[in-house]
């Protein structure tokens, strides 16, 4: 037995009421739904939630179309009606003639092939006349054919390469507002306060420094120098207020390596910055005899 | 706005307007125009993108439908579900044969991206609850998808390439949209 939760899961059915189907493959998705209830179900739940979607997208119509357009529809369909008796009725000698024309043909009178040489030959110079017009325009045809492909082809490569140059301007402009951001921090000692941050006893060559800007409390940490870490280990930045440590973030390992600037967590208030050796994601609390940098502002 | 939604009018009365439009009954399309214009003029206008095109593929629209009124068969969907298909095609078409025309599908990235962040200021309106409500059931990713295939008239491949996701992610938006959405109306 067919699996029809597999084919529910397939894609097929959205594809359906989406249009997104040849007719080959309409037919597949309607047998299905035919012979499973499952399928069908499934498949009028998915076209009520998109004719729920359709319908939000309601729109009432500029004023005055209503007219417009009633009166335009009502006399193409109303002209039409008139149109199709009178058409059917043209169409009736039409074919009527063509089983004679083979009867003739088939079984030709001596004196009707007599009367039609004449005029055969003119036709038969007709007939070279449209086959060259034919081959002409069948060549003309096929040249266009090779030039508009060749258009298309060059679109998709431009298209591809508009949407590469899209992504890395998005990257770039990303990279420059976080330069300038920096630039920024760095260029106003008025708003943001440098608190340097000297090793300790244990690791003397240790050197950070913090900008704090007690009017906006952004924090941010540039690393000179911090001892490499152990595997599973993270600094973790401390601001310490009234003697309390508060989290400050931990470090990425390119800040650590002092390749960039760091936007830590915001800190309210704060006297003094550290930094300890945390496990990977840091800790709610400060491991002390982890210290590696310290100052006060 | 009709305060009855369209896709769950009672199967009877869709039934009486269906046969009377195969009956050839013009006062038939008036009362089509009145109950159904609204629906078919905001996919169309959301397709094309400018009222006169819409405008124009709105009457192409209502004419295929009355000429078409005999293949509808009510056993594989609703009748708006058919004459928003109806309706959608043509604006798919017009859209795709204009980017023939001036190769404009080169404006696919903007396009897109830019749709997707005016999406909606553009389509808001206070006195329609329908879309906001549907904003706050879809997550923006969902949406982006169903708005790519639904009016974007992209295929669920091309979707994967524009938004750069597989194949099977989109299938999965796209099945998950439908779903949520269908349950709005129970």
């Amino acid at each position: 037995m067919e699996d029809y939760q597999e084919y529910i899961e397939s894609g097929r059915l959205e594809q359906y009421v989406l249009g997104d189907l040849d007719p080959a493959g309409q037919a597949e998705v309607e047998s299905w739904a035919a012979r499973f209830p499952q399928v069908r179900q499934e498949l009028d739940e998915l076209q009520a939630g998109l004719g729920v979607y359709a319908e939000a997208h309601a729109v009432a119509p500029p004023a005055g179309m209503r007219d417009r357009v009633l009166s335009r529809v009502l006399a193409e369909i109303g002209s039409a009606e008139n149109a199709t008796p009178a058409a059917t009725i043209s169409n009736a000698p039409l074919a009527a003639p063509a089983p004679t024309m083979r009867v003739s043909a088939s079984n030709p009178r001596p004196a009707e092939t007599y009367a039609a040489a004449p005029a055969a030959s003119s036709r038969s110079g007709w007939a070279i006349a449209a086959s060259v017009a034919l081959l002409l325009s069948l060549a003309v045809n096929a040249l266009l054919y090779s030039r508009w492909q060749q258009a298309s082809s060059d679109l998709v490569a431009a298209q591809n390469s508009q949407a590469r140059f899209a992504q890395t301007t998005q990257v770039m402009e990303r990279r420059l507002n976080s330069t300038q951001e920096q630039l920024h921090v760095l260029r106003s000692p008025q708003e943001y306060k440098m608190v340097a941050l000297a090793g300790t006893p244990a690791h003397p060559t240790a050197r950070a420094r913090v900008m704090y800007s007690t009017k906006e409390h952004r924090v941010y940490l540039d690393v000179q120098q911090l001892p490499a870490l152990p595997a599973g280990k993270q600094y973790q930045l401390w601001a310490l207020d009234k003697g309390k440590p508060v989290d400050a973030g931990v470090l990425a390992a390119n800040t650590a390596a002092g390749d960039s600037i760091q936007q830590m967590k915001d800190i309210a208030s704060a006297q003094a910055f550290a930094m300890t050796v945390e496990p990977t994601g840091g800790s709610a609390g400060p491991t002390l005899d982890t210290m590696t940098v310290i100052g006060n502002m | 706005m009709s305060d009855s939604p369209l896709i769950s009018t009672p199967p009877a009365a869709e039934a009486a307007l269906v046969e009377r439009l195969r009956t050839r009954d013009q006062s038939a399309m008036t009362e089509f125009y009145d109950r159904y214009s609204a629906a078919l003029y905001g996919v169309i206008n959301r397709i094309v993108k400018d009222e006169e095109e819409a405008e124009d593929v709105l009457q192409e629209a209502l004419v295929k439908i009355w000429h078409s009124m005999a293949s509808y068969d009510n056993s594989k969907g609703r009748l708006f579900t058919w004459v928003v298909n109806i309706s959608r095609n043509l604006a798919i078409d017009k859209i795709r044969s204009r980017q023939h025309r001036v190769g404009s599908r080169t404006q696919g990235l903007d396009d897109s991206l830019a749709a997707q962040r005016q999406a909606a200021p553009d389509t808001f309106r206070p006195e329609h609850v329908g879309l906001q409500e549907i904003t706050s059931k879809l997550v923006p990713e969902q949406r982006q998808v169903i708005d790519l295939l639904y009016f974007g008239g992209f295929t669920q491949s091309e979707a994967a390439e524009e938004l750069n996701l597989p194949l099977g992610t989109v299938k999965t938006r796209a099945r998950t949209a439908l779903k949520i959405l269908a349950k709005l109306i129970r």
